[in-house]
């Protein structure tokens, strides 16, 4: 059995990919448990900072997606940590200061829209967290993407927002009870107490992600921002 | 009143009574009227402020002109200052407020800033610290240059982290997003990297792509430089919203293995920064409208400080305080004369005076020839040190944040004036603003 701490929980249209933090002696990885005949999980009912046990076995993963087990039983909770415990963990585990050593390949401009992607085979891996110098949230057609600067100095443009807290944070925010002009509401938030919310915290922290290739690309996701989202923000706008 | 070209004997007496009339007001009566060939400063009867304090009572007194850039490399002696009278009797004085005061320049400018910031380094330092660190008896600072403590940067803290904090604080202070930017204007006499510090405050803020950076220089100047061209850009249609950001870092240039502490002990770091957009906008409720700017170079000034690198690597330092003391108490009332003739406001309806502060002496210095009170100049070099181009900076912000507080009847213009090596100088003004479209 191996225990795993929840970090990630992401959500792309109906489904969930999760990863998880798994020590062996000293060293802390990631993992990223996905069922027998699939890449992402329909149903996934636990939460960030639960500590799982499970049964995984290797899985011969395309590059850059190297962090993939199959997961061969269902999970057990143990036990859980707090978020900032959470992310002392991440702090520990895969990191980056500087563009070229998320993925440890070449990132590029997408040449005809907005976003950044890694070729497939150029990447040996698929997750990493960093530190950033700012971050802003923005939304487009209701889609949350985030803008960063590394602590390099580098900026990333336009990355989708997949945290799955995030997005149903928006969801929530938008919904048509909350009345009127919410979108406006929301984008002001998310330009002015969003930015002191997000930045004075002491374990604010994101993970990078690289999709699952498509047309023999992978694009550069913003998997999880912490803080996470507290409901009682939605009183606030 | 001007001076005939060749002096009589009385006319030299006249003189003569005159000199030592306002020496005696600088030393006191006790102290003795010196004899001629004396050096006053080598001698310890007055030090170096009180030398220049005692030459601008001299040229007020007398009407000439200037009379610092005739005792350049002279020693500091009533003889010298004879001389320099003498010499300086064949130059016209300048003309009297009153004529000058006749034709204001109209208000054509447009351009409102409507948020400002400021930070400086969270290590605040006793000046008797810096004393000791560059070797000098302690007291000297406090003493000499009215430096009662200094702002240095933190192990975390440089000229990027600074500005981006003074411009975040802007910007919230605004309400305003960094993607509405169309310019970022970044200016330091300390950031010699690259990226440069435009560019890597735009990374820092996440500005728009297609927000220009852009970095001007002028040291001390450079607050009024960046103005001016913000100014400019927003004037011509160019951009309708413009962040200007000055940020200085001094204490890990100026170290005491480079400088002697004479100079480098006057030192702070600091950084400040300005929201700039269009009066007309439908952003822009209230703020302070920027007037014209003037600038220029005073060259004869120019080696009263040099700073290059050595080819050894060290900081070549050429610094005449005396001298340099001289040229700045005389630029600046002559800008913030200037200023006051092109804008037609008088300086006794100014409310605040943001100026560049070589030290605080100096700044009470130029409040009394100016004939205004020191309080309308913020205390910004008396608690942090000289902060280079984010002095003017800091200044302005305590002013504007001052009149935030007043209601809208109660504001009065601001003036600007600055000086850089060069010796350049450029001044400006500021008039309340309110837009009364909105507010209907």
């Amino acid at each position: 059995m191996t225990k795993l701490l929840i970090t990630e929980i992401t959500r792309r249209g109906p489904a969930f990919c999760v990863i998880g933090l798994q020590r062996e002696k000293e060293k802390i990885q990631s993992i990223r448990p996905v069922p027998a005949s699939a890449n992402s999980w329909l149903h996934f009912p636990h939460q960030r900072g639960d500590i799982l046990e499970c049964a995984l076995a290797p899985f011969p993963a395309a590059k850059p997606h190297i962090e993939d087990r199959t997961a061969t039983r269902g999970f057990q909770k143990s036990s859980s940590v707090h978020e900032a415990e959470t992310v002392t963990y991440l702090r520990k585990a895969e990191m980056a200061n500087s563009l070229p050593d998320l993925f440890g390949c070449a990132i590029h401009e997408n040449k005809k829209g907005a976003g950044l992607h890694a070729v497939p085979q150029d990447a040996k891996r698929s997750i990493c967290g960093c530190e950033t110098q700012n971050l802003r949230l923005e939304l487009y057609a209701n889609e949350l993407r985030a803008t960063l600067a590394l602590p390099s100095g580098e900026v990333l443009r336009d990355l989708p927002v997949v945290d799955r807290d995030w997005r149903d944070f928006i969801d929530a925010a938008l919904a048509p009870g909350r009345g009127a002009n919410r979108t406006a509401r929301l984008e002001r938030f998310l330009n002015s107490q969003f930015h002191y919310k997000i930045m004075s915290c002491p374990h604010h922290f994101i993970r990078l992600g690289l999709t699952r290739p498509f047309h023999d690309l992978c694009w550069l996701m913003l998997d999880t921002l912490f803080p996470l989202p507290k409901p009682e923000w939605l009183e606030e706008f | 009143m001007t001076w005939p070209a060749k002096t009589s004997s009385a006319e030299k007496d006249s003189l003569r009574r005159l000199v030592e009339e306002c020496f005696r007001r600088e030393a006191g009566l006790s102290v003795p009227i010196p004899d001629e060939n004396v050096d006053l400063i080598e001698a310890g009867i007055l030090d170096s402020m009180g030398w220049v304090s005692f030459l601008r009572a001299v040229e007020t007194a007398s009407d000439a002109a200037d009379l610092g850039s005739y005792l350049n490399e002279r020693s500091a002696s009533f003889t010298a200052l004879l001389s320099a009278l003498r010499d300086s009797s064949s130059i016209p004085a300048a003309p009297a407020r009153s004529e000058l005061l006749r034709d204001p320049a109209p208000q054509s400018n447009r351009v409102v800033i409507t948020a400002s910031s400021f930070a400086v380094g969270s290590r605040i330092i006793p000046s008797e610290d810096v004393d000791r660190a560059f070797g000098m008896p302690a007291g000297k600072l406090r003493a000499r240059a009215g430096i009662e403590s200094l702002a240095y940067a933190a192990d975390g803290e440089n000229e990027v982290t600074l500005g981006a904090r003074a411009a975040q604080e802007a910007l919230h202070a605004a309400s305003c997003g960094a993607q509405q930017l169309d310019w970022i204007i970044a200016t330091s006499e300390t950031h010699h990297d690259y990226p440069s510090l435009a560019a890597q405050l735009h990374s820092r803020l996440l500005a728009r792509e297609n927000c220009g950076a852009l970095d001007v220089g002028g040291a001390c100047l450079g607050l009024l430089n960046a103005l001016a061209v913000a100014q400019s850009l927003i004037e011509s249609g160019q951009a309708q919203s413009v962040a200007v950001v000055t940020a200085d870092v001094h204490s890990r240039t100026l170290t005491p293995d480079r400088v002697a502490g004479e100079f480098g002990g006057l030192f702070g770091d600091g950084a400040s920064a300005f929201l700039l957009g269009g009066a007309d906008a439908a952003s822009t409720k209230e703020g302070y409208l920027l007037g014209e700017f003037i600038f220029g170079c005073a060259g004869q000034y120019a080696a009263a400080i040099q700073v290059s690198d050595a080819k050894d690597g060290s900081l070549g330092v050429q610094f005449d305080g005396e001298a340099l003391s001289r040229a700045a108490i005389a630029r600046m009332e002559k800008v913030i004369g200037s200023v006051e003739v092109r804008s037609g406001i008088p300086r006794s309806s100014v409310g605040g005076f943001a100026t560049h502060q070589p030290n605080p002496r100096l700044v009470a210095l130029l409040a009394k020839q100016c004939g205004v009170s020191p309080v309308a100049f913020p205390p910004i070099a008396r608690t942090c040190g000289n902060l280079g181009s984010s002095t003017c900076g800091a200044a302005l912000h305590e002013i504007l944040r001052g009149a935030s507080k007043q209601t809208r009847g109660e504001r009065r213009p601001i003036f600007l004036a600055s000086l850089g090596p060069g010796l350049l100088f450029g001044g400006g003004w500021l008039t309340p603003h309110e837009n009364k479209e909105i507010e209907n």
